[in-house]
């Protein structure tokens, strides 16, 4: 089970834009690793965050509903809260629960990059 | 042929049975997308028999059956817990502020989204969550 074994990396892109790497289960714990991380990347200044879940195969239930719970924050601050990299599955899991419908959703890192920042400093 | 695990109710042990579930799909050569589906399903069964099981633990049974209606991969999750009514579970809550949810109750609702087939038999003392996924059906 090492390959589920969940790996973070965090950066403060330039316009801030947070980037978050997430790979492995993410559970209610690893939800709140991500969730820890993101504060951090917050209070430095970061008003759109990026999560990329490559290397994700596996999220449950209470790891999104601590995501929803992150999203709720980044609303309440007008912020930006988007996916990038999802399998199928994931993707789905984030529909049924409602995250989809808030939070943007891209297929590739550089994709979802350039869609930020074209949102965050449209001129 | 079943696969039979006995598993005690420890932190992340829904991912041995989410292991056992991608070994058999990759046997019976199923899509990439039906394993991950399968497995997500698996480990919210299974977190929910660690909710609302016993400490002994509980069963996973992952194997295939043949039908009328085609051929299936079926896992069953038993637990003998206190039971619940399937009917009576909330199927996710809304947030107050977006309408999103941020509360518990999602794994049956997802495990019904996810499979192609679903049934719980729950009573005090026994609960089985009996799950099937069509194999060579559409993803």
């Amino acid at each position: 089970m090492n390959d589920e074994q969940l790996k973070l990396s965090s950066e403060l892109m330039a316009g801030g834009v947070g980037l978050v790497a997430a790979s492995g289960y993410i559970n209610n714990e690893g939800g709140q690793a991500i969730a820890d991380v993101i504060n951090g990347l917050l209070k430095q200044g970061a008003t759109a965050l990026l999560i990329d879940l490559k290397g994700t195969r596996i999220i449950n239930s209470i790891g999104v509903s601590i995501l929803l719970e992150v999203l709720e924050k980044l609303m309440e601050r007008n912020g930006r809260l988007a996916f990038c990299n999802l399998t199928p599955t994931i993707a789905r899991t984030f529909e049924i629960m409602g995250l989809a419908e808030y939070a943007s959703i891209y297929s590739d890192r550089t994709e979802a990059l350039e869609e930020l920042a074209r949102l965050t400093h449209p001129d | 042929m079943t696969l039979t695990l006995n598993l005690p109710a420890v932190p992340e042990v829904e991912l041995v049975a989410a292991k056992a579930v991608e070994l058999v799909g990759r046997d019976l050569q199923l899509a990439s997308t039906s394993i991950e589906s399968v497995s997500v399903a698996t480990v919210e069964a299974c977190l929910n028999a660690i909710e609302h099981g016993n400490q002994s633990g509980f069963t996973v049974r992952v194997g295939t059956q043949d039908d009328g209606e085609g051929r299936w991969l079926v896992i069953e999750v038993e637990d003998h817990g206190v039971g619940f009514d399937p009917d009576a579970v909330p199927a996710g809550g809304k947030s107050r502020k977006h309408g999103s949810a941020s509360n518990r109750g999602w794994g049956l609702k997802l495990i019904r989204d996810l499979m192609d087939d679903v049934q719980v038999e729950s009573r005090p003392g026994l609960t089985i969550v009996r799950m099937r996924k069509r194999i060579g059906g559409a993803e």
